[in-house]
């Protein structure tokens, strides 16, 4: 169970998740109703994004009937989509007779044009994009369609502006000859992710998925390890034990020995996941990196550090219940808050700086220094320093504990 | 009665952190070599408390106590490797195998190989379980697991043992298989401290007893001297009622 559950994990997780960081290059799966109402120039230009987005998929129709506004809500009301966009009537026209006055105007105070034809004329009011969200869409996808919707009608704005004062300088002056070539965009956006490595690593849901479960899994040991140290007491295992001429400290260190043994093993599975078992259901097969070493010794000290948590949980705990409960509750705040699975950057402030105290934060920040960044040994360095000064930490405690507060004198 | 004691205990008191008083009070004894010494007494009498002391489990409030010429305080370690324990509950491990179990406990006493090997085989042939050798402790029966706890205590060799009601809750078989092997490596020169509420076996297997009660000695001799001086009472169990009372124990 302890090898074979975090494996199934890691695959599940990373399916879930794949769409998250392959989406701009995969098959699009998220469906948005289109209403265009405008069936002009504007309505056809956001419609064409989205058509050419590699996220979204346009439906402007449900039961082969055309979409209207009513369908369209009723739609994402009742859960089945969970975007709709409805662009109104007049969109385009509203948008070009406000292009063309605001250019009118420009000119005419370049002493080009009659400023007396549109004396008293003003910009029409705005128009309302309606765009209908299911309440469980998240902001951040809200924010990026909105985003694009935006984008849409910059460029056609844009486009439309320059093309009305061509029209508008043209029709002023009739020897002014309109440059031929269109107006190109000027910025490509080109996605590079710095690695220390001569090879690119690229961000995908192994590459997170996989040092992320396996944290968890390995901090999860803290389960059967309180269960057998809780067992040994209460049968009386321990008594005995510490009547036997074996310093406390070995027995205990023997125990870390077990554990370590059977983290580093589960890691090497969740590892070989990674590789073998992941690109089976078509996910991106896990990179190692170069560092072998430096991974190695990630490994061993987040380990280390889960064990130390087990003991401490273990020794302290004063029943199988208490322990249980306690140990996995702590484990799945620490994982939380520790960024294993909302990225700290999408956190408040606030929890930003708690993250920072989570030995589960040092332990993913070492890992995704090798995964991601192709970092070395001296990258992972701080973290891995702080993991060993947990460990040793919880084993002080430990010791101290059963000296002091339970039946001790060795 | 040999005139140097094996064990020396001299005013040993233990007062646990938020009790009212003293689970033991100031007692001294001297316990001799090859006895079977028993340690009786209701719950809560200090019985306990006294043998996890002169187990090394935990340290006295007060007192001294001296194990073959060696301080507690200082000899801790050396103490441990003379003395064999055999706690109440049955400690072993539940998942593990009888052999498992010993080989264990059998290295923690420094014994590795053959020389472990063949005391496993001896011990499990002596008490009848090498037929059950091989299966997991805990599909063994109350009687079995006692006569593996004991074995436990005895694979190093041990000239001193400490049992802590080791026939509690067993088949008479089992009982008797336990206290004659008892009998047996004392004759060897193997000294007993033994703990009991079954005041028959203590009559018939020790040498010397000490009633406990209330962190004092109430009593202390043997237990045809104990007799003797009790004559209106005819057996250990009257005198320990008589001493001890009526009183149920918490």
């Amino acid at each position: 169970m302890l090898f074979i559950m975090p494996v199934v994990l890691i695959v599940i997780s990373s399916l879930m998740q794949e769409f998250g960081w392959s989406s701009l290059t995969k098959d699009p799966s998220i469906q948005v109703l289109f209403v265009d109402n405008d069936h002009d120039s504007l309505g056809l230009k956001i419609k064409d994004g989205f058509d050419g987005s590699d996220v979204f998929e346009v439906v402007d129709s449900l039961n082969h009937l055309p979409l209207t506004i009513e369908s369209a809500k009723q739609a994402v009301k009742k859960g089945d989509y969970l975007i709709a966009i409805v662009v109104p009537k007049g969109a385009t026209s509203t948008m070009r007779a406000n292009v063309r006055l605001s250019v009118a105007k420009t000119l005419a105070g370049f002493g080009l044009g009659n400023p007396m034809l549109f004396d008293g004329i003003t910009l029409r009011d705005s128009v309302d994009v309606t765009i209908f969200f299911d309440p469980t869409v998240k902001k951040t996808f809200k924010n990026a369609l909105i985003s694009s919707v935006r984008e849409n009608y910059y460029k056609f704005q844009t486009d439309w502006v320059f093309r009305t004062f061509n029209q508008e300088i043209a029709l002023q002056m009739p020897m002014y000859k309109p440059p031929k070539e269109a107006f190109n965009e000027i910025l490509h956006f080109r996605e590079v992710f710095p690695s220390y490595r001569e090879v690119e690593l690229i961000p995908n849901a192994t590459q997170h998925n996989v040092p992320a479960w396996t944290i968890f899994a390995m901090f999860f040991i803290v389960i059967p390890l309180t269960q057998s140290l809780i067992q040994e007491r209460e049968g009386g295992s321990l008594f005995r034990l510490l009547t036997m001429p074996v310093p406390y400290m070995t027995l205990l260190l023997g125990k870390v020995g077990v554990y370590l043994v059977v983290c580093l093993v589960q890691t090497v599975a969740m590892l070989l996941a990674g590789i073998l078992l992941l690109p089976l259901f078509g996910l991106p097969m896990l990179v190692l990196g170069d560092d072998l070493p430096g991974l190695f010794v990630m490994t061993l000290v987040v380990a280390m550090a889960a064990v130390g948590y087990g003991l401490m949980i273990g020794t302290i705990a004063k029943t199988h219940q208490q322990a249980a409960s306690f140990g996995s509750i702590t484990v799945i705040i620490l994982a939380a808050i520790g960024g294993l699975w909302v990225p700290i950057y999408l956190m408040p402030p606030i929890m930003r700086d708690i993250s920072l105290l989570s030995p589960l934060n040092w332990a993913i920040t070492g890992y995704y220094s090798i995964f991601l960044r192709g970092g070395d040994f001296w990258l992972i360095a701080p973290q891995a320093v702080r993991l060993l000064i947990f460990a040793f930490s919880t084993v002080l405690i430990t010791a101290l504990y059963q000296r002091y507060k339970r039946p001790l004198n060795n | 009665m040999a005139s140097q004691p094996i064990i020396e205990i001299r005013e040993l008191t233990k007062v646990y952190k938020g009790a009212d008083e003293p689970a033991v009070k100031a007692i001294s004894l001297d316990i001799f070599p090859n006895e079977i010494f028993g340690l009786l007494g209701p719950n809560g009498a200090g019985k306990t408390t006294t043998i996890s002391i002169l187990c090394g489990l935990f340290p006295a409030t007060k007192g001294s106590v001296m194990i073959d010429g060696l301080d507690s305080h200082t000899d801790l370690n050396k103490i441990k490797q003379i003395i064999g324990v055999v706690p109440q509950d049955i400690a072993l491990y539940p998942t593990l195998t009888d052999r498992e179990n010993l080989t264990f406990f059998g290295n923690m006493y420094g014994l590795y190989g053959s020389e472990l090997h063949d005391k496993v085989n001896h011990y499990l042939t002596e008490f009848g379980l090498e037929k059950h050798a091989g299966k997991t402790v805990s599909k063994y029966s109350g009687g079995m697991k006692r006569r593996v706890n004991l074995i436990a205590g005895l694979l190093h060799d041990p000239r001193i043992i400490f049992l802590d009601e080791p026939t509690v809750g067993i088949d008479v078989q089992s009982r008797v298989v336990i206290l004659e092997y008892l009998k047996e490596i004392n004759k060897k020169g193997v000294t007993i401290i033994y703990t009991s509420h079954y005041m028959e076996e203590a009559e018939n297997l020790c040498s010397r007893v000490a009633i406990i009660d209330r962190g004092n000695i109430i009593a202390l001799g043997n237990p045809k001297d104990l007799l003797e001086g009790h004559p209106e009472f005819k057996n250990l169990e009257n005198i320990f009622i008589h001493l001890t009372g009526k009183e149920m124990r918490d």
